[in-house]
């Protein structure tokens, strides 16, 4: 029983949120990867243009509620999301015409676009918060779990609970359907293809006919649709507020890395790797250890080993132990 | 036009906003802006010597000026009372056996056979050597916080001559000072550590190095009470120029003022301010003339001969590498003392101000406007995008209330973009150094 | 350090923020003005130019033909411009002076991509696969410009190299050297060219690959594909060769059948080591 129970502890407090924000951090890190691998180079702006389409869902979704359309128990945003990232869509499309093109035409070495990149993470940052505000947008609605802490405790008797969101939920299936429709996009399709022999050998891609533009083209559209629902469930899942999706950038870039950049399969590892450490390294396991340990052993403190403020400190301790040991990341970096 | 008239003729430029802003707002706010606008390029001299120089991309600028920051308290402010004595030593002991058990590891793991015992060794030393350093850490930062948690909680500073000092008469300290080279060292301390890890890996990865550890500087300043208060603020740090209300009470210098027709307060004020802009333009001086003499040196040459071609300059027997690690430090170390300054400038330390944005992009705006590579560019550069980062709200502001002024008041929209005006120079600043890269790419002043 | 700015990326490599080896291609296209013409299947006719519009000149009136299902041989020491002058065929040269013409038509002022819709095929010495794909899917890319039905061209290339139908599923990275040349003429092949292009293909191959490569192009010169190519191995690829071309500081020095230059005295002295 007691072992039951430190189960459920740790999975309410360190698996579930774990799995969750692994996937949120799972999606950008993708977005993150695509253009790096396509475009060449790391895209400063990535956080914001979740900022992007994650607002404009949050006013389609703001839209609906006036109007009274609900998804019953899932959250509005769900109906949202689709204009979110037609929205995004068309600002990194916008984007990339008024500011990128030049550079690809030029032949802009990568670290140039790396600069491009910072200007335009400054006014989308600027648009975001020019448009919503800074401050936090709770846009969350339905019903807000799956299963509460009641329920399961009357369910299984247990004396600790297990709470799902529901936004954990949606995350998690959300993030798999996605996940299975990039990778049968980029492995079975015809463009799909392309974009991975262009990311592979750019001359080749020449040479075999395969349009560069084209492949930037749906490289965009793609990283915009990731981004905005990356965006979109981690707002559900815990708030909207501009600076904090500039700040993921960190964990993202993390993430993107410690798989390997350029490697879609090492953008997933690695959100999941930077989520899980984060959580459970700033997690206070005495609930946990409590019904494991016997009782004289039972610790006094909380043992955290340390405090939630230091979880960028530990993606990027991940990141540099990843890095002394496998240089190029935990999958082989640079391919699509 | 010959490019020294040109250059001649940008600065001047800039100079005229700074008059006009003097002549049209106020002459305090100039001033305001002009200090600030000195730190920053002096800023903007240490990011250029990295980026410009040795095409170093670091964007942890921020890290290494809140480390500035963090020196002003360390060594300006008044040791807290009785905190050595409840737990600063013990968690000084703590931080050694931390460092300890990183060196242990590191031994552990170069010097035991590769396979399953160095791995459980590995681990077991940290894991030790991590509840050790717990152990011992822990209860001296709680001493340590629990004196006058109101007013300090904190370990305080190193400026043992304030001590005796009555605290209502207030007078300049030029101990302060001393904080700004030790910025310098402090940054440079964190900037090798980086150094030697991120560019000592096979390829090198100083972008996303310096990101972290920027963020992660600041969540221990805002999280290590004991260090400088966190989030609660340190304030009241000694100034190395008079304070104002020191002047108003000098019949000499009320004289002075009332001969100049200016009344003592504002007097006061423009004096400080002008001592302040004096202090830092000799920094900045001093910073510049040695980059221009580090850059014309047999030094600066073979920095560039490997930012242009590092094949050949490894082929030459050249140690890029420790080359850059030289350069990375040294810019960093430029960036802890411009930190240092502000915070003195600000006479507060505020962990929470401190945004990457502001202190890491803005910076990075000023050097590829100005020109990278040529240390004059990012002086100018320095200057102008700070005088438009301040400006531009105001601008905004102006522009916003013009275009709304057909709605009514009231109107939804009208008090939505005029709340929103804030905003517009974040997206004045991304534009700018967008246009500057499309249509001047090697900046204003470029290298030569 | 090159002129453009924005192509200056001062000696920055991190790898963070930036993926290293982005395209090279360089694409120069047309002369000022047409010349005559010959009745060879590809013909770069008397060729003079060198790379980018400015570069100085590596080709000096230099002429390479292949005909009809025949294979055509580019030797000569280093720094002949051997490559270069295959190069200038594809489009990857500025041509001062000459014309470039297939099957009688001019394209000398086509770009690589529509040389290759006009039905040319080019290995390149390196970088000639994808290497994180499958061997497949570099099969498909090859044919990624076609719009009919390409499954049987697929068939065709595993017939000739069988060894690639055992390894279609496994990404081409992982495959031995001359494995791996199999794929970059394989996947040149999908687009069913009249002319293909080899620059080097038995580079840095061991011997007996390198016969067995010989022997597959020898196959695939018999499906009625002209062949030019670039070869190190001078005496082997003569032995091959209908039509030798031994290139010195980017003229023609010897021109004949390969049986021929292998006799001449002049070209065994300096050129096959005696």
């Amino acid at each position: 029983m007691d072992f039951l129970n430190a189960l459920v502890v740790l999975s309410n407090f360190v698996l579930i949120p774990a799995v969750a924000y692994g996937s949120q951090l799972a999606l950008g890190a993708l977005g993150v990867t695509l253009i790096y691998g396509i475009l060449r180079f790391s895209n400063f702006a990535h956080g914001d243009t979740m900022a992007f389409g994650t607002m404009v869902v949050v006013l389609v979704t703001y839209l609906f509620q006036s109007w009274g359309l609900s998804l019953g128990p899932l959250p509005t945003a769900l109906l949202a999301l689709p204009f979110g990232i037609l929205g995004c869509m068309v600002l990194v499309l916008v984007t990339d015409r008024a500011v990128y093109r030049f550079y690809r035409q030029q032949k802009a070495k990568p670290v140039i676009l790396v600069i491009v990149s910072m200007g335009v993470m400054f006014i989308m940052n600027g648009l975001v918060r020019f448009i919503i505000g800074p401050n936090d947008q709770r846009f969350a609605d339905g019903e807000r779990f799956i299963i509460s802490v009641r329920e399961f405790k009357q369910m299984t008797g247990l004396s600790e609970g297990l709470a799902i969101r529901t936004t954990q939920g949606i995350t998690v299936v959300t993030a798999i359907i996605v996940v299975a429709l990039l990778f049968w996009f980029l492995n079975k399709t015809r463009t799909g293809k392309s974009m991975r022999a262009y990311s592979d050998n750019e001359d080749l891609a020449l040479l075999s006919g395969i349009n560069p533009e084209r492949v930037v083209l749906y490289t965009w559209l793609i990283v915009a649709a990731l981004a905005t629902v990356a965006g979109t469930l981690y707002g559900l899942d815990k708030t909207f507020k501009p600076f904090t999706y500039f700040q993921l950038l960190l964990p993202i870039f993390a993430a993107a890395i410690v798989g390997g950049l350029g490697n879609p399969l090492g953008a997933i590892a690695g959100g999941f790797v930077i989520a899980f450490s984060e959580v459970t390294i700033t997690y206070a396991w005495k609930k946990v250890l409590k019904y494991l340990l016997p009782e004289n052993l039972e610790p006094s403190s909380l043992v955290q080993l340390l405090s939630t403020d230091y979880k960028f400190a530990v993606s990027f301790a991940i990141l540099v132990v990843v890095l002394l040991f496998k240089p190029t990341g935990l999958f082989k970096g640079k391919s699509v | 036009m010959s490019e020294t008239t040109k250059n001649t003729a940008l600065f001047a430029l800039v100079a005229a906003l700074f008059v006009l802003s003097g002549i049209f707002q106020s002459w305090n706010a100039s001033l305001t802006i002009l200090n600030m606008a000195l730190i920053s390029a002096i800023m903007a001299l240490g990011v250029n010597l990295q980026w410009g120089f040795a095409g170093l991309f670091n964007v942890g600028v921020m890290g290494f000026v809140a480390l500035g920051g963090l020196a002003t308290v360390l060594i300006g402010a008044k040791p807290v009372e009785g905190a050595w004595s409840a737990g600063g030593f013990q968690i000084l002991l703590a931080l050694v056996l931390g460092a300890a058990t990183v060196v242990a590891t590191v031994l552990v793991y170069t010097r035991l056979p590769a396979g399953r015992t160095r791995t459980i060794a590995v681990l077991a030393t940290l894991i030790i050597g991590f509840f050790i350093y717990r152990a011992v850490f822990d209860p001296a930062v709680a001493a340590v916080e629990a004196i006058n948690p109101a007013m300090h909680g904190n370990l305080g500073g190193l400026n043992w001559l304030a001590v005796g000092r009555d605290a209502s008469v207030r007078q300049a300290d030029l101990f302060v000072l001393l904080a700004w080279p030790v910025g310098g060292l402090l940054a440079a301390g964190a900037a090798w550590v980086i150094g030697k890890t991120a560019l000592g890996l096979r390829s090198d990865y100083l972008a996303i190095a310096t990101l972290g550890i920027a963020e992660i500087i600041i969540a221990v300043m805002k999280n290590e009470d004991w260090l400088a208060r966190g989030v609660k603020n340190v304030s009241g740090l000694p100034r190395p120029v008079p304070y104002e209300v020191t002047l108003q009470d000098s019949s000499s210098f009320v004289e002075r003022a009332t001969s100049l027709g200016l009344d003592p307060t504002t007097a006061s004020t423009l004096w400080i301010k002008t001592l302040y802009a004096g202090l830092f333009s000799v920094v900045l001086v001093v910073i510049l003339v040695m980059a221009q003499l580090a850059l014309k040196s047999p030094w600066g040459r073979m920095m560039r001969a490997i930012r242009d071609n590092e094949v050949a300059a490894r082929a030459m027997g050249k140690d890029v590498t420790k080359r850059h690690l030289q350069i990375f430090i040294l810019g960093s170390a430029i960036c802890g003392v411009a930190g240092a300054m502000m915070t003195t400038l600000d006479g507060q330390l505020t962990p929470g101000s401190y945004q990457p944005l502001r202190f890491t992009f803005l910076i990075w705006l000023m050097v590829i406007v100005g020109g990278s590579g040529n240390n004059f560019g990012a002086v100018l550069g320095g200057f102008l995008i700070y005088f438009l980062w301040i400006q531009v709200e105001p601008m905004g502001t102006w522009l916003l209330d013009a275009l709304t002024s057909g709605l009514p008041d009231g109107n939804a929209l009208k008090e939505h973009l005029k709340g929103s005006a804030a905003y517009m120079r974040l997206m004045t600043m991304g534009i700018v150094l967008l246009l500057v890269l499309r249509f001047s790419p090697r900046g204003l002043i470029p290298e030569k | 350090m090159s002129n453009n700015p924005y192509q200056d990326d001062r000696g920055n490599k991190d790898a963070s923020i930036t993926k290293t080896g982005g395209g090279t291609m360089q694409v120069s296209t047309g002369t000022d003005h047409a010349m005559s013409t010959d009745e060879a299947f590809l013909i770069g006719d008397s060729m003079t130019g060198g790379y980018g519009k400015s570069g100085p000149d590596i080709l000096h009136d230099c002429t390479i033909a292949v005909n009809k299902g025949e294979i055509a041989v580019i030797v000569g020491p280093n720094g002949a411009g051997k490559s270069t002058a295959m190069k200038a065929t594809f489009g990857m040269l500025h041509l001062r002076q000459g014309s470039v013409r297939l099957d009688g038509t001019d394209i000398t002022g086509l770009t690589p991509q529509a040389r290759v819709a006009a039905g040319m095929g080019f290995v390149p010495q390196t970088s000639n696969i994808f290497t994180s794909m499958t061997v497949e899917e570099n099969l498909e890319m090859g044919a990624f410009i076609r719009k009919d039905d390409y499954r049987q061209t697929i068939e065709q290339i595993y017939d000739l190299f069988p060894i690639l139908r055992d390894k279609r599923r496994q990404p081409a990275g992982e495959l031995s050297g001359g494995q791996r040349q199999q794929v970059a003429v394989g996947r040149a092949l999908m687009t069913q060219p009249k002319v293909l292009l080899l620059d080097e293909p038995t580079a840095g191959v061991s011997p007996i690959v390198m016969d067995e490569l010989f022997d597959r192009i020898i196959e695939v010169a018999r499906t009625g594909i002209s062949i030019l190519m670039v070869e190190q191995n001078a005496r082997q690829a003569l032995e091959i060769a209908d039509k030798g071309y031994v290139l010195v500081q980017g003229r023609n020095a010897h021109t004949g059948t390969g049986k021929d230059l292998l006799a001449d005295p002049e070209v065994r002295q300096s050129f096959l080591g005696g």
